[in-house]
């Protein structure tokens, strides 16, 4: 772009140097006026056809596409400049091979051109290194490098190592005309030079420019990408002042309008803990995290943050600052917890699983009876020592026995298995292979369920009958034979009493009719004689009642001889200020006698009433306990009361004869008795007692049907 | 006890020493007591005379029971009371008696409680 002004100072008829410093003045002048590169051509044409050239084109070439075309011309026609139009790569061009070589020359006139023409090539070139080499040191600065030796680099390599800068490359052609001198080509050159200089400068500049631009739309997108993160970040400086801070650390770090005194109060904490915690990082090393507490000025919960600390380096590598993202572990660290707490839960319960199999084990190995497990397909997976035994342990017993018990246990368990029964029993012959004889065992079976209530194992227990009939016998036995020395023991003492009764008669009636015939020291005496005596009727009595041999047996309402005995003693016990308390439940009728077990009663009430000198309380409960079939179980008799209870040492001996805790007042035979006429019944009777607390007895009776 | 006349009391018990016993009780009570050692020896008496009250023991001589004196008793008059003395307490013969209105006393029996139940049974027989 022509600059009237400037042209117009410089006068025509100046001389040649002074014309010449001042053509290169007011050229200088113009091209240091121009802001963008583009306005540096038109110029450089302008000056030149005002050097006294007829006229001159700037070709330009396009790295990306290797295309060369003029991009200023002056005093060309449109139709002229059509033969400049080529390509990097057209060799067979002298404008192009010249352009290659880098320095201006003079190009013959050529067929149809009339002039020969003048050739500059210009590239980027310059004195100083762009600042992106500077700032990292380099020395391959494509500008520097073009300075120094341009012709190094062919065209479609100028681009900077350093910034990636692609360098423009053109060259300016002028018409030589015959009348042009060379001082008008020297001042050609040199114009031509100049112009270079400025547009490289220009260039740098517009490549600062663009530069900038895109470090600006970096820096946008950066702090986007900061904004838009979840987690708090924050730069500070070398001073650990906050630079920036993004949406998420506002929430901590910075006062919301209208804060409440506690809100501001949080937040000036949470700046406090952050600078100290950034202080310490800062010395401990060049990376560094840790756990910061801070609190959230809206919410006001405490949340737990993992602080990771980054430091921020200049190009010369000194320190800037800080960059700390801060991560809310609140969530992370429960769910930590939980995770571990889970994990605790699952060894102890895994330590459970183990204690169990381990005592299931234990006890499989103990129960004493051949235990077989199998799966669901009826397949064994289990046997216990004693089910090897009988089964085999391989797959392939070799023994016949073994053989045919896998063979009936098999269809046993097959059946049960695919049965719709929970559980059965049912006898099953197995042989026995040390003897190769039939055993009849009775077999009890379960099935157990996984979760999703399919058949998952069964459980399958075998009793061998034989011998459990076997020692069935011999306790029967061994019971009938108690029962049948208890009942001699009671006949002998009920001969032996009758035997006893009529003289006892006679005495006790001849010490009746004794007093006043006595004289008086005979008196103490008369005392023990009459003493012994009723101590002597006692012991006839309670012998006596060992030997009924012609009760009835039946069933009866032990409830009703339970009120029975207890309206017989009802006067005694209230003169005794005894309070009784009774809880009947309801019973099913047992079989045996009731004489004897209103003895019973009479005995044990005797005892608890004997006991409470001093009155007390004497409960008496009866309760029907139903065993698992709902069929049988048994009657429940317990009486208790707080009474003088029995000594420790005596306690083991109590149901023994002539054992008593009431000295010469006792026979002795009353528990003895009790405990023989339940044993009559297969009944049991235990015995609690505590020295000044009172007597507990349980009694139990079978029920029969 | 109406001085005019005692009442008189039948004891049948087959051991000397114990009838004696017996017998002083009463008299000392104020009955007038005739005693007899076997069931035959009291047939002979009753045969004669009537009495207020019997008392017979169970067991007599030679597998003979004080419920056949009862009967020669009852035969010859219904209304006389009747208490039978035992040192067997069994269901049987305690029911039998009950059933024939005979008192049951068991030996060793509670003296005094015996005397006041003859003077109750007494009472009620003379209306």
């Amino acid at each position: 772009m022509a600059t009237p002004l400037l042209r117009k100072a410089v006068p025509d008829s100046e001389s040649f140097a002074e014309r010449r410093k001042s053509v290169r003045d007011s050229t200088a002048l113009r091209l240091l006026s121009a802001e963008r590169s583009e306005e540096i051509f038109p110029i450089l044409l302008e000056e030149i056809v005002a050097l006294g050239f007829a006229r001159a084109l700037v070709l330009g070439a396009d790295f990306e596409s290797g295309a060369v075309r003029p991009v200023a011309a002056l005093k060309y026609q449109p139709s002229q400049l059509q033969k400049f139009h080529s390509s990097l790569w057209a060799g067979e061009n002298p404008l192009i091979s010249l352009w290659h070589k880098g320095k201006p020359a003079v190009l013959s006139p050529s067929a149809g051109d009339r002039e020969p023409l003048y050739c500059h090539p210009l590239l980027y070139r310059n004195r100083n290194q762009c600042w992106e080499a500077e700032r990292e040191r380099r020395q391959d600065c494509l500008a520097v490098q073009n300075f120094r030796s341009p012709q190094k680099l062919a065209l479609q390599e100028q681009v900077c190592a350093s910034c990636g800068m692609r360098a423009y490359a053109a060259m300016a052609v002028v018409q030589v005309g015959r009348r042009n001198h060379n001082g008008q080509l020297r001042q050609l050159s040199n114009l031509i030079e100049t112009a270079n200089r400025y547009l490289a400068r220009l260039f740098k500049v517009e490549h600062y420019y663009n530069r900038m631009r895109e470090m600006d739309i970096t820096i946008s997108q950066m702090h986007a990408v900061m904004q838009s993160m979840a987690d708090p970040v924050i730069l500070t400086d070398s001073h650990h002042r906050v630079i920036m801070l993004n949406k998420a650390a506002e929430r901590f770090f910075k006062m919301p309008e209208g804060v409440t005194e506690g809100g501001a109060r949080a937040v000036e904490l949470n700046n406090l803990y952050f600078s100290a915690a950034l202080s310490s990082m800062a010395v401990s090393g060049t990376e560094s995290h840790r756990d910061l507490t801070l609190v959230d000025v809206m919410e006001g919960e405490e949340v737990l943050f993992e602080a990771v600390c980054a430091p921020t380096f200049t190009s010369d590598r000194v320190r800037s600052g800080m960059v700390t993202v801060m991560r809310d572990v609140t969530d992370l660290r429960r769910a930590d917890q939980e995770v571990r707490a889970n994990l605790q839960k699952l060894r102890d319960a895994e330590e459970v699983v183990r204690q169990d199999r381990d005592r299931l084990n234990l006890v499989i190995e103990n129960v004493g009876d051949p235990i077989v497990v199998a799966d669901e397909a009826a397949k064994t997976v289990l046997l216990d020592p004693l089910a090897k035994e009988l089964f085999g342990l391989g797959d392939t017993p070799r023994q016949a026995a073994l053989v045919r018990n896998q063979a009936r246990l098999d269809a046993y368990l097959t059946a049960f298995t695919f049965s719709f029964a929970d559980n059965q029993n049912r006898p099953l012959r197995l042989y026995n292979p040390a003897s190769n004889s039939e055993i009849e065992y009775a077999a009890r079976s379960g099935k157990i369920y996984d979760a999703r209530g399919q058949v998952a194992y069964t459980v399958t227990v075998l009793r061998d009958l034989t011998a459990w009939k076997k020692l069935e016998q011999l306790q029967m036995e061994r019971r009938m034979l108690e029962v049948e020395k208890f009942a001699a023991t009671g006949r002998l003492a009920g001969t032996i009493a009758h035997e006893i009764n009529n003289p006892l008669e006679a005495i006790k009636n001849a010490i009746y009719l004794l007093p006043g015939k006595l004289k008086p020291p005979a008196q103490p005496v008369y005392d023990i004689l009459k003493s012994e005596t009723e101590r002597v009727t006692r012991i006839v009595r309670q012998m006596l009642g060992l030997y009924r041999n012609t009760d009835q047996v039946g069933p009866f309402d032990l409830n009703s001889v339970v009120e029975d005995t207890l309206t017989l003693f009802a006067r005694q016990l209230s003169t005794a200020t005894i309070n009784v308390e009774k809880q009947l439940g309801k019973l099913p009728p047992i079989v045996g006698s009731a004489d004897q077990f209103r003895q019973v009663l009479s005995n044990l009430v005797v005892n608890a009433r004997d006991s409470m000198a001093k009155g007390g309380r004497l409960a008496i409960r009866t309760r029907h306990v139903r065993a698992s079939d709902g069929v049988h179980g048994s009657v429940n008799i317990v009486l208790a009361d707080t009474g003088c209870g029995i000594p420790v040492d005596m306690l083991q001996s109590v149901f023994e004869p002539f054992v008593s805790t009431k000295g010469e007042k006792g026979t002795g035979l009353g528990l003895w008795i009790v405990k023989g006429i339940v044993e009559n019944h297969s009944g049991s009777i235990r015995v609690r007692s505590r020295p000044g607390k009172g007597t507990i007895f349980k009694l139990a009776f079978p029920i029969v049907r | 006890m109406p001085k005019a006349k005692k009442p008189e009391v039948l004891v049948v018990e087959d051991e000397a020493s114990v009838l004696l016993t017996y017998r002083l009780l009463l008299e000392e009570e104020g009955y007038k007591v005739v005693a007899a050692l076997s069931s035959q020896e009291a047939e002979g008496i009753l045969a004669k005379k009537r009495f207020d009250l019997v008392l017979c023991d169970l067991t007599l001589e030679q597998n003979h029971t004080g419920f056949e004196v009862f009967e020669r008793v009852r035969k010859r008059d219904s209304k006389v009371p009747c208490v039978m003395l035992t040192g067997y307490a069994n269901r049987e013969t305690t029911e039998r008696a009950e059933q024939a209105g005979i008192r049951v006393f068991f030996k060793p029996i509670e003296i005094e409680d015996f005397l006041q139940t003859l003077k109750t049974i007494l009472r009620n027989s003379h209306g």
